[in-house]
């Protein structure tokens, strides 16, 4: 739980300071430095504009890693609202609110991403969107089958003789059970979140150019891999690094919330 | 106060409940009583509510607001307790959103006739024992003053020292608040002893209905005269006497 | 059973049209005018109003939302996909042949995918927690951070720039597949193996197993009768998550080899905003995704009797 909790932060940490750990400005263009090898002042090159590799790496942190905080939120709540709706709304609710969560998971979500983001226009707005509209279906199904069962628990009747609001019932009775599940499928969904971000990023629908995402710093790579392969090393390691670092976070959450009974 | 006329309950077209009246007057006890399977969960259910009849209607008449419940004690007393909140936070529930000097003031008062001390309310569900966690679902059933409250099976969940125990404080809560109660239960002894009325419910049907000395001395039925020498064979006649 | 069955394929058709119902509404809210575009392609950049009302009254678009969706859906529930906005060609040709490059790297990636994974989950299995069980699981959980376009570039980088063994580009020759193929079946490897060796595990600790090893039955027939179908259960059901992780290293490994597949049709096609293009590959990949999912439900029910009757 707590190398969990370490990691994670680890992670946001350098979505949020990451920027300031940079040495140089990360578009600052300098023509006659392009594609410097690594060392001296530019400690992992430059790329084809003369721009810091590092720098941008660091920089590309906010974005790769600050917007997959940002989309794996937003689908968490989606999720849970729907989850939750399926759960305590009745039969009725529960069969509308399974037929969109499966209408939604007819689609391979990354192709589904990239589809609304590229139809909606390259942009951040449009790839939080596309990712957060796609990614909020696990959340609903762990939500829903943990609240059937959460349903027909003693206090959950108690709670609604007393005359509580579904809303209330929710929050006091509901989400505190949901909690530990949603956080592995939470892990799960960041890592996704994160290969999400920079795939669209590659494939050019993601953030777009000067911006420094992992991604996009791997398409601008691409060009150059004769003459500087280096290049398109740095981006695609942080993104791995990222990637596992939370999988295996999440991994050692699912086990310890095993021993204690919880079944995620 | 409370009518149930000939309600009928079915699950996926078997009838679970066939028929089935009952009344209960102000501050009057009845117990229903009956083996496993009878349908009593089924018709606590469709007391409060919770299940739908298919025929038949449920009216309680001086219900102290129109969307009012009845309280109701559950069996297993853990679990009618979210193990995430204090036993406070649970009990204060059937409360309006804030809890007044009044309202915590008849909190405590209830609290020593249940013989819980308060520094229990502090805790988690888990954290008191099975009795103690009974006496709280009795505890959160009468804060509200609901003038109903529906036992189902409130002892069996408990050992035998601590089954005398709740139902004299249940008895004598219901003397000092002055609630009718609705006891579910397939103990016959622990209803010959505390309830005006027994009713004997058996496979979806009452079977017999009468008043609790008068079924311990003479059942109507050939199925209540087993279940009461089954009940007292033991030389327990005493108990009632 | 036939309830069952009945049952599946009425929800398989009611996400089917809530899916074509999401796809159309996405590409109607999209900004840009649609018959703006179609105008331009058939009659090149300057258009009269009056064309322009002409193709709004043609597709459907001035009744509103739902007269243009069952313009849409009408011809294609008989097979026609429309035409391309771009050129108004038709896109059913297209798509067949973007399909018949895809669909082989498909199956070969797959294959690779489970020549893989399969024994290496076997074999650290046969001593779980060793150190080769070990490393299994750590080139697997490698394996599943890698995402397929880096791999895709590291690959070209070894074996088509430095080495010179193998062509970056293009589809003409076999040769040509064999880096896309080795991307897609490494990411599927990874990810196989984890949940085959779970799957061998939980399958191996079922409590009656013991019982029957002091009974004298030959282990060879416990792993055949016992172990193999309970182990097969989590990887039929991964198979449909699996079918999801190729569609969408498809369209990735597709751009990065120049392969002129299904994936790259769809990325050209929203960058040209060829919007029946688009809607054509979506509701393909929908309808393979759905009908593949239907048939991994149908064999779960038969590999686990107790799923039997159960809902969602």
């Amino acid at each position: 739980m707590r190398s969990v909790a370490i990691l994670v932060l680890l992670l946001f940490l350098l979505a949020l300071f990451g920027p300031m750990l940079a040495p140089h400005d990360p578009t600052a263009i300098n023509i006659p430095n392009r594609l410097a090898p690594p060392g001296g002042a530019w400690l992992l090159g430059t790329d084809a504009l003369g721009r810091d590799i590092l720098s941008r790496l660091l920089h590309g942190a906010r974005w790769s890693l600050g917007l997959a905080f940002v989309v794996s939120f937003l689908g968490l709540i989606i999720g849970t609202v729907i989850g939750l709706i399926a759960a305590q709304g009745g039969k009725l609710a529960d069969w509308l609110a399974m037929r969109v969560t499966d209408t939604f998971l007819a689609f391979p979500e990354l192709i589904a991403a990239v589809v609304i983001a590229g139809v909606l226009g390259a942009s951040t707005a449009s790839l939080i969107f596309a990712l957060s509209v796609t990614g909020w279906m696990r959340y609903a199904r762990v939500a829903r089958g943990i609240g059937l069962s959460i349903g027909t628990r003693g206090y959950v009747v108690q709670a609604r003789l007393a005359g509580l609001s579904p809303l209330a019932i929710a929050r006091w009775h509901y989400i505190p059970s949901l909690l530990p599940s949603l956080t592995v499928v939470w892990t799960g969904m960041l890592a996704r979140a994160i290969l999400g971000i920079s795939a669209l990023g590659f494939l050019g629908f993601g953030v777009q150019p000067p911006m420094p995402e992992w991604g996009t710093m791997l398409l601008d790579a691409r060009i150059h891999i004769r003459s500087t392969p280096l290049q398109m090393i740095w981006p695609g390691l942080a993104v791995v690094v990222s990637v596992l670092a939370i999988n295996l976070a999440g991994d050692a959450l699912r086990d310890a919330l095993a021993e204690e009974g919880v079944k995620p | 106060m409370l009518k149930v006329e000939g309600i009928s309950v079915r699950r996926g077209g078997t009838p679970v409940l066939h028929d089935v009246s009952l009344a209960l007057a102000p501050g009057a006890t009845l117990a229903v009583v009956g083996e496993s399977g009878a349908g009593k969960s089924t018709l606590i259910g469709a007391i409060l509510g919770l299940i739908r009849c298919a025929a038949g209607q449920v009216t309680w008449t001086d219900a102290p607001a129109p969307k009012c419940r009845p309280a109701l004690v559950m069996q297993e007393p853990r679990a009618a307790f979210n193990p995430h909140l204090s036993l406070r936070r649970s009990v204060m529930e059937p409360l309006a959103k804030q809890a007044s000097a009044g309202d915590l003031n008849r909190l405590y008062r209830l609290c020593d006739g249940l013989e819980l001390h308060p520094d229990l309310l502090d805790r988690r569900p888990n954290q008191v024992s099975i009795g103690q966690a009974q006496r709280m679902g009795i505890l959160r059933a009468l804060i509200a003053k609901s003038p109903l409250v529906l036992f189902d099976e409130p002892l069996s969940a408990l050992d035998a020292a601590t089954q005398k125990h709740t139902a004299r404080l249940i008895s004598d809560m219901q003397g000092q608040e002055g609630f009718a109660a609705l006891i579910v239960t397939h103990d016959l002894g622990y209803a010959a002893a505390f309830a005006d009325h027994i009713a004997v419910l058996r496979a979806g049907r009452i079977e017999e209905y009468s008043a609790a000395r008068a079924f311990v001395e003479a059942p109507q039925t050939a199925y209540g005269r087993t279940l009461r020498d089954a009940a007292f064979s033991l030389g327990a006649l005493e108990r009632v006497a | 059973m036939i309830g069952a069955l009945a049952g599946l394929v009425l929800r398989a058709c009611v996400v089917l049209a809530g899916a074509a119902i999401t796809t159309f509404a996405l590409l109607w809210h999209a900004p840009g005018d649609p018959a703006l575009s179609i105008a331009e392609a058939r009659y090149g950049t300057i258009v009269s109003e009056e064309v322009l009302d002409f193709i709004r009254a043609e597709a459907g678009f001035d009744g509103g939302f739902w007269s243009a969706f069952w313009a849409w859906l009408v011809p294609l529930l008989q097979g026609d996909f429309g035409q391309s906005s771009v050129n108004g060609r038709d896109v059913w040709p297209d798509l067949v042949t973007a399909m018949s490059y895809t669909f082989p790297l498909a199956l070969v990636s797959l294959g690779i995918g489970l020549a893989i994974s399969i024994p290496l989950a076997l074999i650290a299995t046969r001593r779980p927690g060793s150190w080769v069980d070990r490393g299994a699981v750590a080139l697997a959980s490698v394996g599943v951070a890698i995402p397929a376009f880096w791999l895709g570039l590291l690959l070209i980088l070894l074996f088509a720039v430095q080495l010179g063994w193998l062509p970056a580009m293009g589809a003409e020759t076999i040769s040509h597949s064999i880096l896309p193929a080795l991307t897609l079946g490494f990411g599927i490897a990874a990810s196989l193996t984890r949940i085959i060796r779970s799957g061998i595990l939980e399958a191996r600790g079922q409590p009656f197993l013991p019982a029957f090893r002091r009974r004298g039955v030959a282990p060879r027939d416990i792993a055949r009768d016992h172990v193999a179908p309970h182990a097969a259960v989590p990887v039929v059901t991964v198979i449909g998550l699996e079918l999801a992780f190729l569609l969408e290293g498809l369209v990735v490994v597709e751009v990065i080899f120049a392969r002129p597949g299904l994936g790259s049709f769809l990325v050209n096609a929203i960058f040209a905003r060829d919007f029946p293009k688009v809607q054509a590959v979506v509701i393909l990949t929908a309808v393979i995704f759905v009908v593949v999912n239907l048939l991994i439900d149908l064999i779960y029910r038969r590999l686990d009797p107790r799923m039997e009757g159960r809902d969602a």
